[in-house]
């Protein structure tokens, strides 16, 4: 029975997502890169489950996930809560077409997703809650975005064919 | 038959789908309403998050934790000369000033029992050690071991050796967080050290410095002046350290916090006398 457990790769991309979790809402202070690593593989990890491991119980666990990471780093529910849900609700009224794309076409829009939510939760945090956009944060997230891009995928390719 | 009891199930569960679509778009409204008036159902949701789903992600990445240390050591070791030196100049400084010091405290002693004041407006509630921090990206936050079961209430001011780190908040049975002041939405009503100027301050956007938010009388201070809190909105008891003036322009200045707060280890939660 934990043999089959085990070896189903959902249940290994959210015990991924809850450790990136875990990583992102622990500030290291000088070990500042491993937050900006995990806070990235997190975003990565939710946009590639969504689209390729879709269930209707992914609408669920995303509104969690917004509302803890908003009480942990913001102290206000709204940015990642906001940007989570329009994300995967999006996702979920245009599935029809975006999986018909090839993979290298949906690589480019996780990509570009992400960095959408970045900028969204950015921007929900200033707009609301008075949180300065910290340019040189984003900067960083972009770069972490682009340097562990392509070794994730690498990494989720490999579970999937567990 | 077989195909009616087909479409039937069908529609159930898309009436289920978008029932709990509605109630999840609800529920996200409703928690982001709440979250911006500080409704009662936040505050316990925030409570039973920090309390419960903290100490997992704790316990998680513990190994992290542990090298985050050890990196840490490691730096001191390697600087322990230059610090040795740079002690041993302070121990020379501190001497001098000590002297000084003990002869203003005995004339202080003695003006004191003249014009019969009391000694300190601070009441020590309790000394506290941080559990972890939540001071990455957005807000600047710290969670410390001290709760309602010692005496902890929100609001009560919190400082170290250096000077004053910031208020609590959240408060729950075991544990508290606590807005440092360099977070942009923490506000700090301040002074010089002189009397001359009255402001009050917030976290810059840097997340290093402070920096005033209104200056009464359009009065700035001078650089380098020293600035302490002035009592003035309650919620800070009067003349505590806070930092330095680095920085005036034409219509604000910025505050350099006394306290580093990359290096917090224990902080005692206060409340005026």
């Amino acid at each position: 029975m934990f043999r089959k457990l085990l070896s189903s790769q959902t249940i290994i991309y959210h015990l991924l997502l809850f450790f990136s979790f875990s990583l992102s809402v622990n500030y290291f202070v000088d070990l500042e890169f491993v937050n900006f690593l995990s806070y990235v593989f997190f975003h990565l990890t939710l946009i590639y489950l969504v689209f390729y491991f879709f269930q209707f119980s992914l609408i669920f666990v995303s509104f969690l996930y917004g509302i803890f990471f908003d009480i942990f780093l913001i102290d206000f529910i709204s940015p990642h809560l906001v940007s989570f849900l329009v994300f995967v609700f999006l996702f979920y009224y245009t599935k029809k077409y975006l999986l018909n794309f090839s993979s290298i076409r949906i690589s480019y829009i996780i990509i570009g997703v992400t960095l959408i939510m970045f900028i969204s939760e950015a921007l929900i945090a200033n707009i609301f809650f008075n949180y300065p956009i910290n340019y040189q944060n984003l900067g960083w997230l972009f770069l972490t975005l682009i340097i562990i891009f392509f070794p994730s995928l690498f990494i989720f390719s490999k579970i999937d064919k567990l | 038959m077989t195909l009616s009891f087909k479409v039937k199930a069908i529609s159930r569960s898309r009436f289920l789908k978008n029932f709990f679509l509605s109630i999840i778009f609800l529920l996200s409204f409703f928690l982001i309403l709440f979250s911006k008036t500080d409704y009662f159902v936040i505050n316990k949701f925030k409570s039973i998050s920090n309390n419960y789903l903290y100490p997992i992600t704790s316990f998680l990445v513990a190994p992290l934790t542990i090298a985050s240390n050890l990196q840490t050591q490691f730096y001191e070791f390697r600087n322990l000369k230059t610090e040795n030196y740079i002690l041993k100049e302070e121990i020379m400084r501190l001497k001098k000033w000590q002297t000084l010091a003990i002869h203003n405290n005995l004339e202080n002693k003695v003006l004191k029992k003249l014009l019969n004041s009391t000694d300190s407006n601070l009441t020590l509630v309790k000394t506290a050690s941080l559990v972890s921090r939540n001071d990455f990206m957005f807000s600047k936050m710290i969670n410390i071991n001290a709760g309602l079961k010692d005496g902890v209430i929100n609001n009560m001011a919190v400082l170290n050796y250096r000077g004053l780190v910031g208020r609590t908040v959240d408060t729950n049975i075991d544990n508290s967080r606590v807005l440092l002041l360099t977070d942009p939405n923490s506000s700090i009503a301040v002074k010089t050290i002189s009397n001359t100027n009255y402001s009050l301050l917030h976290g810059a956007e840097d997340g290093i410095r402070l920096v005033s938010a209104f200056n009464k009388d359009e009065k700035l201070p001078k650089l380098g002046d020293l600035v302490v809190t002035s009592g003035s909105a309650q919620v800070f008891p009067s003349n505590i350290l806070v930092g330095k003036i680095v920085e005036v322009t034409k219509e604000k200045f910025y505050v350099l916090p006394f306290v580093d707060f990359k290096n917090i280890d224990y902080v005692q939660v206060v409340e005026n006398k």
